[in-house]
């Protein structure tokens, strides 16, 4: 074996090398993506979940509904929904699966072959970032020959606001998932979060229909401001700037937190 | 080979809250040894490696792995020493080859080899969860020297196998042993110690209690060999003689007959004496050795109420301990 061929002196400077960064992250974000494709329950809830829902409750309304403020509610739907795919990974699939790395120690054995500190954190915010394009392609090519696709009026707002949007969740989520004690909590804390998220900021009723205390829960919502973000200049019913803002310094928030006090 | 210090701790302290991990403990690993830390759970063995390898802060003392301090330089540490973790695992559907290439780094070993070294060669494509306890065991020690480390660290590697994949796991630590890779082997199974290490580190409270090879501290710690017999009912009679006879044997302690039952305690080389001479007489057919092992070293050292300082080393002459 080629151990026994090594120099018992000081150890040359190829040796202590630390890992590159990059190099690890990308590693890690090919691997990861493999084994999602693996894991039929995370596919289906992040891919089937928000497709189901979105072609029961598209169809739902009338297209004269005077509830969606002039807009057809099957494309108001259709343009809310990639928001409820950025709430399923991030509240749902990112802090089970890192809870669950942690807890059965393969975050261990990943620090212990050397991988840097931030490189699993940095990979699962990537894979969280391909995820929520992916999901959100699929989305919209199931929906588009049911519902039609309405015309994106910013795109460069409503990319912005996806982009961020998904960051932000996913760190929401890695920060979930590394203070909970187990996979079952995050789980169970993934789950609570992402139900009220979906039916009051976005993916349920309309706010014109929700009862005043309803509306003001779904105003302080983290996804309500992602949903309007993409939403409004997708529709281009209005420019969307403040709910972007709000989404990034939720982001730059979450990562500051996320920062401080994970731990892996 | 052995010989060049590895790793040197001294003074290693480590308290979670008001409980003391590791207490003031000195270790040495050097190059080409296989050092087994043995203890009961919560002893520090697992805390001590976690220090060496830059997986924790020490409260105070000192690490050095080949120069380097793992507390500041704890990802070039790992880089030179691979590691199994206790309770550690892989994602169950990561296939072997898939934890090959995403652990491999520049300096990689080939890879064919050691899947055939350690028997993995047809499970390329098995996932994880497929893999045996054994198994995985093994794939974990491909991994700690995928990357050709100075040196090892096994952690429980062969906790909770059946005897037959723990047996796998030796064989596959001797291919280490045989290529000269120095190894720092966590284990609470005696027989283990026994059969794979040059050297164990008795640990207790966070302390070390004596350190030797395993067969120093059966000499040191583990008691007596018993030799027992039943005396035929035709030499009862001369039952007087037969003991001062036994008694005169090199290395023999004490020997009791308790009707007709004789028990004869030494020290491991007595037992050879007074087996010889009982070639002579009738051959008793319910004979019983019972001898020192080290697990009975451990537990005496484990077990003693007052932990015991280092003694001096113990010399043998002529078969009898002095």
């Amino acid at each position: 074996m080629s151990t026994s061929t090594l120099p018992m002196t000081d150890p040359t400077a190829a040796e202590v090398a630390p890992r590159p960064l990059l190099g690890s992250v990308l590693a890690l974000v090919g691997s990861e993506l493999r084994l999602v494709l693996r894991e039929p329950l995370v596919l289906a809830f992040v891919f089937a979940f928000p497709i189901v829902t979105v072609l029961v409750i598209a169809g739902s309304f009338s297209s004269d509904d005077d509830g969606f403020g002039g807009v057809d509610p099957s494309h108001w739907y259709v343009a809310s929904y990639l928001a409820v795919v950025v709430a399923a990974i991030g509240l749902v699939m990112v802090p089970v699966h890192l809870a669950a790395y942690r807890e059965r120690g393969v975050l261990r054995r990943f620090a212990a072959a050397g991988f840097p500190r931030w490189s699993f954190l940095l990979a699962q915010l990537a894979v969280g970032l391909v995820l929520t394009l992916v999901a959100s392609a699929v989305l919209l090519a199931v929906a588009a020959p049911v519902y039609g696709l309405p015309a994106v009026h910013d795109p460069v707002r409503v990319a912005a606001a996806l982009l961020l949007g998904a960051l932000a969740f996913t760190t929401i989520g890695l920060l979930i998932g590394s203070l909970v004690p187990n996979a079952r909590a995050a789980q169970g804390l993934g789950l609570l979060a992402f139900f009220p998220s979906f039916l009051l900021g976005g993916g349920g009723p309309p706010p014109a229909v929700m009862s005043d205390g309803m509306r003001r829960v779904s105003d302080l919502l983290p996804l309500t401001h992602v949903t309007d973000a993409i939403r409004e200049p997708w529709l281009g019913t209005a420019s969307g700037l403040g709910h972007l803002l709000v989404v990034a310094v939720l982001l730059g928030v979450a990562l500051l937190v996320c920062a401080r006090s994970v731990r892996l | 080979m052995i010989g060049t210090p590895l790793v040197r701790v001294r003074g290693l302290t480590k308290t979670y809250g008001d409980r003391v991990a590791v207490d003031a403990l000195d270790l040495d690993v050097r190059a080409g040894e296989i050092v087994g830390l043995l203890g009961a759970n919560g002893a520090g063995k697992t805390t001590t490696v976690e220090c060496i390898l830059g997986l924790r802060r020490p409260d105070s003392g000192s690490v050095d792995v080949l120069g380097l301090d793992p507390a500041v330089d704890g990802d070039r540490v790992r880089r030179l020493v691979g590691s199994q973790q206790q309770e550690s695992a892989l994602p169950d559907r990561m296939r072997v080859g898939e934890a090959i290439a995403l652990f491999r780094g520049p300096r990689a070993a080939t890879v064919d080899g050691l899947l055939e070294a350690f028997g993995l060669a047809d499970q390329r494509r098995t996932p994880f969860s497929a893999l045996s306890g054994g198994q995985r065991q093994r794939l974990f020690l491909v991994l700690a020297v995928l990357n050709r480390p100075r040196m090892v660290v096994l952690d429980e590697l062969t906790q909770g196998l059946d005897p037959a994949a723990r047996r796998d796991v030796w064989d596959a630590i001797m291919v280490l042993r045989d290529a000269g890779t120095t190894v720092l082997l966590v284990t609470h199974y005696m027989d283990e110690a026994e059969a794979l290490c040059d050297r164990v580190v008795v640990m207790r409270d966070g302390r070390v209690v004596d350190t030797g090879t395993p067969e120093q501290l059966v000499l040191r710690h583990a008691g007596w060999a018993t030799v027992r017999f039943g005396t035929p009912v035709h030499e009862s009679g001369a039952a007087g003689p037969h003991v001062d006879r036994l008694r005169r044997l090199p290395g023999v302690r004490s020997v009791v007959d308790l009707d007709g039952t004789v028990e004869v305690r030494g020290d491991r080389g007595s037992v050879a004496y007074v087996c010889a001479d009982l070639v002579h007489g009738t051959v008793p057919h319910d004979l019983t050795v019972v001898m020192p092992d080290l697990e009975a070293a451990v537990l005496a050292l484990l077990t003693s109420k007052t932990p015991p300082q280092r003694p001096a080393p113990v010399l043998i002459t002529n078969g009898a301990l002095r």
